[in-house]
């Protein structure tokens, strides 16, 4: 390096700024190129993924595939903000296929209105259908998306509800779908998201720790807790099907556990405890929700596939 | 202009007598996180293998509008933009093998080869001397990935490439990250002696 003096020091800064920039923006031109290119393809599999696990918490996979007469509904709840009286929308789906409805609650409970939409609401909600329902209730209103909670019917019959939730875990959000039977018994849940230590809280995602919660009825999970007690060895191997039990005696060691804690995962209790809580308070929201919700769909007799 | 070396020349001396992971032992972090088996070596191995190809490209090409003054974070920001586009594309088209690899597609910015290889050769040579260079070193990192990743999971686990070769763990030792660098080790001896015996036999017929 030659020795600089205080002019040439003066325009090498020059030259260090103008080339800095222009690498900077060619290389950010590039990436932004390569985003737009590929982003297509990562939302498709981010929605084949959503499915998959769907289908697999509701006991369907490739060999055992989802029948014809099974359909799924969304609800999509609304947060509606008129001068800071807070109401909550519900976006149903209408007895025609291709319309919806948004009733209107309360924060207690009780009716307020209902419009008719006619537009067809996907099972993931979108920017777009944000802007239709705020354009249904008018400018004076705000309204802002919460969640949206999946109806799944079969012949018309409700037989199960697949819920998304995030809840804190020892570091950050934890993700996960619930899928819950029509008595509100847990059919189970995945985790789809999570920072957790690997071998310890990573540990969530595995079958012994997440099958725990399967078929655990609402009522129960309120009351459910974490021990820090070792898992007896029978209910791990019935949990995760080592062990080469015949699904008789599975069944019969699930059933001998039914009632036991939640045992935390070892080196991971406040994950185990974080996953147990997030999964108390979201299947104890979702049932005060729907049971409100149904319970107006009946008394105004509102007309909507959901009904039956 | 420096290089005396042919292009076949540079090939074998990122693969052999300066690999990346057994002769220069740089990049060694990653390295032991990602070897525990052939498949995951492979993976790293690959993506380390274009950004060298690419970030070398890159450098070389713009060699004269660098100032010397920021080479260092010149160079960073080359890597950082080929690492983006080496993780956006494995996470649109190979989800299943992004979800493995998870945080150390990104750690690649940090790679010390690398930023070697770009300091020593590719701001100085021509364009397809270094992109030369850049795959030997590439290659002889992805060799390295997949030898290390072959004995790991061998031992460790008794498999390759999934399918099992014993029906039992060996060692499962071999599969934790401080196993890893007694793999590094050993292979750098193993290396090593067969190196040595060579050059003896070759200076016994000379």
């Amino acid at each position: 390096m030659p020795e600089t003096k205080p002019k040439s020091a003066k325009r090498d800064i020059l030259s260090i700024v103008f080339r800095l920039t222009l690498t900077c923006l060619v290389a950010g031109l590039i990436m932004g190129t390569a985003f737009l290119l590929t982003h297509d393809a990562k939302e498709r599999n981010e929605i084949q993924r959503n499915e998959k696990v769907m289908y697999s918490l509701l006991g369907y996979n490739e060999q055992n595939p989802a029948p014809q007469s099974m359909k799924m509904y969304p609800i999509h709840r609304y947060i509606l903000d008129e001068n800071q009286n807070l109401s909550v929308g519900y976006v149903i789906p209408a007895m025609d296929e291709n319309s919806a409805l948004l009733v209107v609650l309360d924060l207690e409970g009780n009716f307020v209105k209902q419009y008719p939409i006619a537009h067809k609401f996907g099972l993931q909600n979108n920017n777009n259908e944000d802007l239709v329902v705020q354009n249904t209730v008018g400018a004076s209103i705000l309204a802002r998306f919460a969640d949206t909670i999946l109806v799944v019917t079969d012949n018309g019959k409700r037989t199960a509800y697949i819920l998304d939730g995030k809840y804190p875990g020892f570091k950050t959000l934890i993700h996960i779908k619930m899928a819950l039977n029509d008595k509100f018994d847990v059919l189970g849940f995945e985790v789809l998201e999570h920072e957790e230590d690997p071998g310890l809280g990573a540990e969530i995602t595995q079958p012994y720790f997440k099958n725990q919660f399967n078929n655990r009825p609402a009522e129960k999970m309120k009351t459910l807790e974490v021990t820090k007690d070792p898992m007896p060895d029978d209910y791990r191997n019935a949990l995760t099907g080592k062990g080469n039990l015949s699904n008789e005696q599975k069944g019969q060691i699930l059933a001998q556990h039914k009632d036991d804690p939640i045992y935390a995962l070892t080196g991971a209790t406040i994950s185990s405890r974080s996953v147990l809580n997030g999964n108390k308070a979201m299947v104890k929201k979702f049932v005060y929700r729907i049971e409100m919700l149904d319970k107006v769909i009946q008394s105004q007799n509102i007309q909507t596939v959901l009904k039956n | 202009m420096s290089n005396t070396l042919s292009k076949k020349e540079l090939i074998a001396r990122g693969i052999l007598s300066q690999n990346p992971i057994f002769k220069l032992a740089l990049s060694m972090c990653p390295a032991v996180g990602m070897s525990t088996t052939v498949v995951t070596g492979l993976m790293l191995g690959s993506a380390v293998f274009f950004v060298q190809v690419f970030s070398s490209l890159t450098i070389s090409l713009i060699k004269n509008f660098i100032h010397p003054r920021i080479r260092i974070p010149t160079y960073t920001l080359v890597i950082a933009t080929w690492v983006t586009v080496i993780d956006l594309v494995l996470a649109a088209y190979f989800p299943a093998a992004y979800a493995q690899m998870g945080i150390f597609i990104k750690l690649i910015v940090a790679f010390a080869i690398i930023t070697m290889r770009l300091e020593m050769f590719a701001c100085k040579e021509s364009v397809s001397d270094s992109v030369v260079d850049g795959a030997g070193m590439g290659l002889g990192f992805l060799i390295g990935m997949v030898c290390l990743g072959f004995v790991r999971e061998l031992i460790g686990n008794g498999t390759v490439l999934g399918y099992e070769i014993f029906s039992f763990k060996p060692f499962m030792f071999f599969i934790l990250p401080c196993a890893g660098f007694f793999v590094v080790g050993l292979m750098m001896a193993f290396f090593n002696w067969i190196e040595a015996r060579y050059r003896a036999r070759m200076e016994r017929k000379s």
